[in-house]
């Protein structure tokens, strides 16, 4: 399989001109794989990405560059109950997953 | 969903950045494209439920707004393209990645297949995804 998927870029680049993530707080709604965590994570202070498919959460911590592993929590949860406290994240986002 | 949504409110900060990004069913192009042109050879046929999935997005987006969740602050639509070396692998994607939301019609994969037999040799096979981002924030 050859699949190129974005191969310009277009959608990071769309990411990074609706959010700043320099030194924020990033909370990731539905993260699957990690594919969209990946483009951005490097410009957040820190970044809580979670989804309910535990499958998909294990290619995620397989795959998530070792620079990213102290910056990146992966974690199992569904959007219905966030288990976070109150004001806790500066940005959201919904990946792919409303 | 909009429970969802009441939730990220709640563990966002006062004045807090909400992202939504989302593909949206449109009838993507299938197009082949080389290096020097680009030629559209039909379109996917959407298929009811991922309709019924934008639609309910789209309708707890507006709920959260109505109820003064969030502001919307900023919108744009953008595409992208998957792209395949061969007709035959968009097809064998999309039969494991996209079946019950995008359907390749007969038609449409013998189109892109004739097209891209007598295009130059670089040329490949691709779906023109069309995406929504906005940014709203959380209104106090």
């Amino acid at each position: 399989m050859t699949l190129q998927r974005d191969p310009q870029h277009l959608e990071r680049k769309a990411l990074l001109r609706f959010a700043d993530f320099r030194d924020k707080r990033v909370l990731e709604v539905g993260c699957g794989e990690g594919r969209l965590t990946w483009l951005y994570a490097d410009s957040a202070h820190h970044v809580t990405a979670f989804d309910p498919d535990l499958d998909a959460l294990r290619v995620a911590r397989t795959d998530r560059p070792v620079r990213l592993e102290s910056r990146v929590a992966l974690t199992g949860a569904s959007a219905r109950h966030l288990p976070f406290p109150h004001e806790k994240f500066d940005i959201a986002i919904l990946a792919w997953s409303l | 969903m909009v429970h969802a949504l009441d939730e990220i409110r709640r563990v966002l900060v006062p004045a807090g950045v909400l992202i939504d990004l989302r593909p949206l069913e449109a009838r993507w192009p299938v197009e082949v494209a080389s290096g020097t042109s680009t030629v559209e050879v039909g379109r996917l046929t959407d298929l009811p439920v991922a309709i019924a999935d934008d639609e309910a997005a789209t309708r707890a987006m507006q709920e959260a707004e109505m109820r003064g969740w969030f502001i919307r602050e900023r919108e744009e639509f953008f595409s992208y393209v998957y792209s395949w070396d061969t007709p035959s692998e968009m097809k064998e994607f999309m039969e494991d990645e996209w079946e019950g939301f995008e359907k390749l019609e007969e038609s449409v994969y013998q189109s892109a297949q004739s097209a891209w037999a007598v295009a130059n040799a670089d040329a490949r096979v691709q779906v023109r995804v069309k995406m929504l981002i906005t940014r709203w924030k959380k209104s106090n």
